[in-house]
């Protein structure tokens, strides 16, 4: 990695902390009442039910590795809060406001879990642990400018955000493999494809999250393009290089 | 253990040197060139070090154990049998980081194996590499060696011979989520041939081999697993396996390799020139005529060394002979003979011979992948990518290894719209060397040309014509490139004989029993019942002698039958040469039949095993109508102007 990426990161860690001290401002505002524990729970109701459907007490407590009583307790606060709908014997569903709360906890998780992999090298676990603290800790806007910065996959829970942009695919700053100069390198961000083959193809022969990339030749735009991963070089053609999505590192 | 012998195999990414290695190690030679996907079957022989005989298996290159592509599914397959006791992993030194994730693959399924590290002289121009370190972490004998310069073949059959192979304790640690949900599955998995953590893992990969083995309550849980994951980690689980399996690869390569230079060398520009169209597409059309030109000068060139030698030699020794043994009648079927030698000494052989050795020097080199990328554009109108080029170009030697490399092509339309163009529109060394052969020494080589260029608007228009009737299905290229290399001589020639070797073996007495029989059959009359019914076709629409037609029939079973039966048919008597016996107008119409018309038996027994016999029927008819289409045509024109 070059210099300038370096003073990026150390750049991003002072925006981040910035971000942390705004942070307890804006939550003062929005959300009194909701901790950090709180946020578990919408999050793991999020996941579990994909926000849609309902999800059984004794489900999450096994989930979030707490007795059910606990689970009815907080359940019930976030009822009243109106963050979910709770029906008994039946479970619980995320609200409309809950739903949008949780998509937000959930973006803000993938993307320090990102960022902490993939611009500062942590190992999975480490990260996977620290990105579930920080995911409470991080404002709207930090969370933003990070994205802005390490890019990634748009999704739904993208929707929510104010750059997201559905026309120029989302508010990912990543480029896809097939846009990329000749010359120019990144590391892959991530796989999209409509079509599973194709997806396995790039896999199996090293098109991986994580791994550099660096465009040898790209003659035309719907032409084949000449690409390197690792040590061996491959001939795409276009469609097959669109699925890969790639962050541009600066030269 | 197969026939009491202990039983290994190579596997390894496409293009890492399996074959090479496996003629170096076993001596059994087999076809090893400069692209990926060479080799398609597997290969089989003994080696024998210190008393110990270890039966050794060359497969298909694959990049992973997931069988995604047919040629993989060989692998699977292959390593799935029992009798399988031992894998040998062969690496590149220069790509180590892809090579290992296959290692890996290979270390879960928990096979006994032993890592090959290939091409270490080219890799040792680069970067140091530290083996024994290798070695320690990934604990499994590692053999370093160069396939090119033999270096560690002497060691490699050792550890081979000396059941050195083993399983592995080293474990590819996945991140937490994956691995607790591998473990769980790997609970369910009642053992089998792999061991449970590989079954496992290839379970949550989604693997479809994998998936149909299991039980089914344990596909459900992986499916339930891998949805799971998903849709917390907004990345599917394969990808977040091959994630984790790169992390751990380029982490062990960085810790026992120096780093690389990223210094663009000569042949990289060399290869930028090829690939860049502006450049690429005259040196690929200049490539291309040279090599005809090939065939033609130094192909005539032999042809008259050749029959200048013959007759100075022989004379008629030959007609002579047959006279004393067996009077008027011997004399007759030892002209035959005499003419039959003649024939595919002159006619075919140095045809042949030339452009084997091109080819070999092609496929060495690694310019065929990079003619690849140029023609890709141009194939999608035909519903294919350009990785469809190679087989086509091996198709110009013989159609039945051609058919068989179609198995790298991952859709069965494409396959299906491949073979037919094979089949119809790519000549094969034999009719080659009758267009240039016998067309361009009777006719003129305007006439060689112009069967070409016919053929190749045919292989245009059925190829437009079959990808717009054909339903629609994705076709990508995704290819790797490998570097150019020096084309070995070694390597080169042995490829030539190991491909003309048949001619000798086994055309050669079939093309003396046939013309003999021929040579009686026509001295009694036994044709005519062929040759009268079929005259319409031969005769009135074609334009030819109606005793031509025995020579198309005998090119299904051979194509240079054709040849020979020709020369026997027409040379009699009172034409002393075979030029005299037809105009040059006949030839060429007669080289152009010869060009499109049925593939020959062993042609069509490929495609019968690739696609099946309804498909290998409506080729060989499709071919036949087109061919006495395009000469009846062809026979028109020439009688109106």
């Amino acid at each position: 990695m070059s210099a300038s990426v370096f003073n990026q990161n150390s750049e991003i860690k002072i925006k981040f902390c910035l971000g942390r001290a705004k942070y307890i401002n804006i939550t003062a505002i929005i959300v009194p009442m909701t901790s950090g524990n709180r946020e578990d729970y919408l999050i793991e109701i999020l996941r579990l039910t994909n926000g849609e459907g309902k999800v059984k007490n004794q489900e999450l407590a096994e989930r979030l590795n707490v007795s059910p009583a606990s689970v009815s307790e907080m359940i019930k606060v976030l009822s009243n809060e109106g963050y979910v709908k709770y029906t008994k014997y039946v479970g619980a569903e995320l609200t409309e406001k809950g739903l949008e709360y949780a998509r937000q906890l959930r973006k803000k998780h993938d993307l320090m879990e990102r960022f902490l992999t993939d611009v500062l090298d942590v190992d999975p676990v480490t990260a996977h642990e620290e990105a579930h603290r920080m995911e409470h800790a991080i404002s709207d806007e930090s969370a933003q400018r990070i994205c802005r910065i390490i890019g990634s996959p748009d999704n739904e829970d993208c929707k929510l955000c104010d750059d997201y942009n559905p026309d120029e695919g989302g508010c990912r700053i990543d480029t896809k493999l097939s846009d990329m100069l000749p010359g120019e390198t990144g590391k892959i961000s991530h796989l999209r494809s409509e079509t599973p083959a194709i997806i396995k193809r790039l896999i199996s022969m090293g098109f991986v999250p994580g791994r550099e990339v660096c465009m040898d030749s790209n003659i035309s735009k719907v032409g084949p393009k000449v690409v390197s991963v690792g040590n061996a070089t491959f001939a795409l053609d276009s469609e097959t290089a669109e699925s890969v999505m790639v962050k541009k590192s600066d030269n | 253990m197969q026939d009491g012998m202990f039983t290994t195999a190579l596997v390894g990414q496409p293009n890492v040197g399996k074959s090479s290695l496996f003629t170096r190690l076993t001596g059994v030679g087999v076809i090893s060139s400069n692209y990926p996907g060479t080799t398609v079957e597997f290969e089989e022989a003994v080696i024998m070090r210190k008393g110990n005989k270890v039966r050794v298996y060359d497969l298909p290159g694959t990049y992973g154990m997931s069988g995604n592509s047919e040629d993989e599914k060989v692998v699977l397959e292959m390593v799935k049998n029992p009798d399988i006791d031992s894998v040998i992993v062969i690496a590149d030194a220069a790509n180590l980081q892809s090579s290992l994730v296959l290692c890996f693959e290979v270390m879960e399924l928990g096979l006994p194996m032993i890592l090959a590290v290939n091409k270490i002289d080219e890799a040792k121009k680069k970067f140091d590499t530290d083996f024994e370190a290798l070695e320690k972490i990934l604990d499994v004998p590692v053999v370093p060696v160069s396939a090119r310069t033999s270096d560690g073949v002497d060691a490699l059959a050792d550890a081979v011979c000396e059941g050195r192979a083993r399983i592995s304790s080293f474990e590819v640690k996945y991140s937490d989520s994956v691995e607790s949900m591998i473990l769980s599955l790997a609970e369910q998995v009642t053992p089998a041939r792999f061991g449970n953590f590989g079954t496992a893992v290839k379970l949550m990969e989604g693997t479809q081999s994998f998936i149909d083995y299991v039980d089914d309550d344990v596909a459900a849980t992986a499916e339930k697993f891998r949805k799971e994951l998903e849709s917390s980690h907004e990345e599917s689980a394969d990808i977040m396996i091959a994630r984790d399996r790169y992390s751990i690869s380029d982490a062990i390569v960085r810790k026992i390799q120096s780093k690389t230079l990223t210094k663009m060398s000569k042949k990289d520009r060399i290869s930028e020139i090829m690939i860049t169209p502006i450049t690429g597409i005259p040196i690929l059309i200049g490539v291309m005529l040279s090599v005809f030109l090939a065939i033609i000068f130094i192909g005539n060139f032999l042809d008259e060394l050749v029959e200048d030698l013959y007759v100075t030699l022989m004379g008629n020794t030959l007609a002579d002979f047959g006279q004393s043994i067996g009077g008027d009648f011997g004399r007759v079927v030892f002209v035959g003979l005499d003419q039959s030698i003649l024939a595919v000494l002159t006619l075919i052989i140095p045809y042949i011979l030339v452009f084997y050795i091109i080819l070999g020097i092609l496929e060495d080199s690694g310019y065929l992948p990079r003619a690849v990328v140029l023609l890709d554009r141009v194939m999608h109108r035909f519903g294919l990518h350009g990785g469809a080029f190679i087989p086509m170009i091996v198709g110009l030697g013989c159609n039945v290894p051609a058919v068989m490399a179609t198995r790298s092509i991952h859709s069965r339309r494409e396959k299906l719209i491949v073979t037919t163009l094979i089949a119809l529109c790519v000549p094969c060394s034999a009719q080659l060397a009758i267009i240039f052969g016998i067309v361009g020494n009777f006719s003129g080589i305007f006439y060689s040309f112009l069967i070409l260029f016919i053929v190749l608007i045919l292989m245009a228009v059925i190829g437009v014509l079959l990808n717009h009737f054909m339903t629609k299905e994705p076709s990508n290229l995704a290819m790797e490139i490998p570097e150019l290399e020096v084309p070995s001589l070694k390597n080169v020639l042995f490829k030539t004989w190991d491909r003309i070797k048949d001619f000798f073996y086994i055309a050669f007495p079939l093309l003396v029993v046939g013309s003999i029989l021929v040579q009686i059959a026509l001295d009694y009359d036994l044709l005519d019942f062929i040759v009268d019914p079929l005259s319409f076709i031969t005769v009135t629409m074609l334009g030819l002698p109606a005793v031509v037609v025995i020579a198309f029939l005998a090119g299904i079973l051979r194509k240079e039958m054709a040849v020979v039966i020709l020369a026997t048919l027409l040379v009699s008597g009172d034409i002393g040469s075979l030029g005299a016996a037809m105009s040059p107008e006949q030839f060429f119409i007669f080289g152009l039949v010869m060009a499109i018309y049925m593939p020959c038996l062993a042609t069509m027994a490929v495609i019968w095993q690739e696609l099946g016999w309804k498909e290998t029927l409506v080729i060989a008819a499709f071919s036949i109508g087109t061919a006495i289409a395009i000469g009846t045509m062809a026979n028109l024109m020439i009688t109106i102007f």
